[in-house]
């Protein structure tokens, strides 16, 4: 068939294998072309729908990721009954390693780091992690928390220094440092593709968010008591378990993107825009959550704020990515392959088309397996 | 060569064995039995398929290629692993770290003995700027000497915090108008519930109980609350050593608190005990 947007001679199917348009879409329903109702990680979903498996797992095929989130809701479960027995410690300790533990799962998965796993994923996630002990150790040797306490009889009160440190100063230097283990990882040239960026920039986003939980609650982990009330730890939990590792990864994450794109000379209000996303998505958690603890709301309200900053960063990375897989997938050649998503076996470009997706964010393994074949038609 | 199926007219790729568009044996010829439709008459049937035509699927032939799968069991059984390895982990690190670091059992802030005359009869009209020879430190609430190396971290009309040289903790006094008129009690129930409000797990420190007395002859209850206290980077098992008081009326309140770390408190308390004592209450 003759793709309607690009106009190439293309084997038949639902989407163009070349460009990922989606055919037959009227101009009233969708834009073929752009099809944001169809992302090109994983085209069950629109493109600015926020979820975070798909957006942070972006190589996972539609029943992998299932299996992602149910390992992860083991964890959390776990957690929970922790916390209700009052092993506040433990739960802690659990707490900051599940989204990175489940993300090394994942990159052994995918194989994202193709025959190096030792030097990708010891410069990324190790440096990740040593520049996050320097850069909390720094903090708390700046910061002094006995200082910011305020009157208690005089209720609720805003220390100005606190929120600037903190919620200014604080994001834009970590935002300025965790991405430096992607950026200097000494084979990045065999990582050409934005999703690559993407996956390193979460990982080494995920280290520095392991030590910077440890070195914060260090002493919390060694002086509590066994057992201790429970209290509303809950709260803490769940930040430090999903929406602080899932702020600091894809924040970072969105930046080695970007930067990865500048690479490819290609770096465009869209990659701008994500840069500036990440850091002010970083200072508004920051910020809102010292703000929103101090004026003593619930913290119900702070976990809202946290949760509803972390999704835009997530939608952003979903929105960069798809216009990144979007361009980059078109160039791959013909090759008989499975696409990873509906695992059908097809002879395609760049994108399936039975369902759509954009094969640059298939598996290593599945890329490797790929059985190239001349172009399908001229 | 594509393969043309003879029932359907697709074009199926070589080493197909059926049509992949409608099953058809592609070997064998399509079965017509007698009576059966027999197609179109000539020169009605559809036109054939796009000479163009190509299809996006291929029977895949001879040994799979080996792909790199994980088994669902084997990612729960990683984060059950992970999960079990980092909670006997945190146990163990809780029960030594917490070893010899019993909760404090402080006798209170208002133990601490008065070294200056307790009330002042009026208050003072305007705070005298202090000097840092003397460490003499005043605002409309109260005057504080301070010992060598100590600071004012900050300071208003009410409040003052102190920090020691090694910056361990804090000291914050505070003394002001209570409007409306408010107890001691009710100063202390003030207390409680802001801090429970910041940092939830805030509950007495075991080993304490509130103590009514005098501090620098003010009356008020003293006692003991351990919580967490996150800010930042820090999160620290805390403990805070609080005198609330109030005058006779009610219009006037009095707190002073000296903040650190939970297993530090003691000797913390000890080590601010000059500052503490020194505090001279100026409204009554």
């Amino acid at each position: 068939m003759r793709c309607d947007h690009c106009a190439n001679d293309v084997p038949d199917g639902v989407f163009c294998t070349r460009c990922g348009a989606h055919q037959g879409t009227t101009g009233q329903a969708a834009d073929a072309k752009k099809r944001q109702h169809r992302y090109a990680a994983h085209p069950s979903e629109h493109v600015f729908q926020p979820a975070i498996f798909t957006t942070i797992f972006p190589h996972l095929g539609h029943a992998k990721v299932h299996e992602f989130r149910w390992a992860f809701v083991v964890g959390a479960a776990a957690i929970v009954v922790l916390y209700a027995a009052g092993l506040i410690s433990a739960a802690i300790l659990v707490a900051v390693f599940l989204v990175p533990v489940l993300y090394l799962i994942y990159l052994y998965e995918t194989q994202v780091y193709r025959d190096e796993p030792a030097l990708v994923l010891g410069f990324i996630l190790g440096g990740g992690a040593v520049l996050g002990i320097a850069v909390t150790l720094v903090e708390r040797a700046l910061y002094n928390p006995y200082t910011n306490f305020g009157n208690p009889l005089r209720g609720a009160g805003v220390s100005v220094g606190a929120l600037l440190f903190l919620g200014l100063l604080v994001p834009i230097v970590q935002e300025a440092v965790k991405p430096l283990p992607a950026l200097f990882l000494p084979n990045r040239r065999d990582f050409p593709e934005t999703v690559d960026g993407l996956v390193f920039g979460i990982a080494a986003g995920l280290g520095f968010s392991v030590a910077e939980s440890l070195v914060a609650f260090s002493s919390v982990i060694t002086n509590l008591p066994v057992h201790t009330v429970s209290g509303n730890w809950i709260y803490d939990l769940a930040t430090i378990a999903v929406l602080q590792p899932l702020l600091q990864g894809s924040t970072t994450g969105i930046i080695v993107a970007a930067l990865w794109r500048y690479r490819r000379g290609r770096f465009s209000s869209r990659e701008l825009g994500g840069v500036g996303m990440a850091v002010i998505a970083h200072a508004a958690f920051s910020l809102g959550t010292q703000v929103w603890k101090d004026a003593l709301l619930s913290p119900l309200f702070v976990l809202a704020w946290q949760a509803v900053t972390v999704g835009a960063v997530l939608i952003y990375i979903r929105y960069l990515l798809h216009h990144s897989l979007l361009e980059e997938a078109a160039h791959m050649g013909y090759a008989e392959t499975v696409c990873p998503n509906c695992h059908t076996h097809i002879v395609a470009s760049g994108f399936c088309p039975n369902c759509g997706m954009a094969l640059t964010a298939a598996p290593a393994s599945v890329k490797r397996a790929r059985k190239p074949r001349a172009e399908a038609k001229t | 060569m594509a393969l043309a199926c003879p029932r359907c007219g697709t074009q199926n790729p070589d080493g197909n064995a059926f049509c992949q568009a409608c099953g058809t044996p592609l070997s064998a010829p399509v079965a017509v039995t007698a009576g059966a439709y027999a197609g179109p008459p000539p020169g009605m049937a559809p036109p054939p398929p796009s000479p163009g035509y190509q299809s996006p699927y291929y029977a895949p032939s001879g040994a799979p290629v080996a792909v790199h799968r994980t088994p669902w069991m084997l990612i729960i059984a990683g984060v059950l692993v992970a999960t079990v390895l980092m909670a006997g982990i945190g146990t163990a690190l809780a029960l030594l770290g917490h070893r010899g670091t019993q909760a404090s059992s402080s006798s209170g802030l208002a133990d601490i003995p008065s070294p200056t005359p307790g009330l002042t009869p009026s208050p003072v009209a305007s705070a005298t700027p202090t000097t840092a020879q003397t460490g003499l430190q005043s605002n409309d609430g109260f005057t504080v000497n301070l010992p060598s190396g100590w600071s004012v971290d900050s300071k208003d009309n009410e409040t003052m915090v102190l920090t020691d040289p090694n910056g361990g903790g804090s000291v914050t006094v505070s003394s002001g108008v209570s409007i409306p008129t408010q107890t001691a009690q009710n100063n202390k129930d003030t207390v409680d519930s802001e801090l429970k409000s910041k940092y939830p797990d805030t509950r007495e420190c075991p080993s304490t109980s509130p103590a009514s007395g005098t501090l620098n002859g003010v009356p008020g209850i003293s006692w003991t609350l351990c919580f967490t206290l996150t800010s930042g980077a820090n999160s620290v098992p805390a403990a805070a050593s609080v005198f609330a008081g109030a005058n006779s009326s009610g219009s006037i309140y009095y707190l002073v608190m000296v903040l650190t770390t939970e297993s530090n408190l003691n000797s913390y308390v000890a080590a601010a005990k000059p500052v503490v004592s020194s505090v001279h209450w100026k409204l009554s």
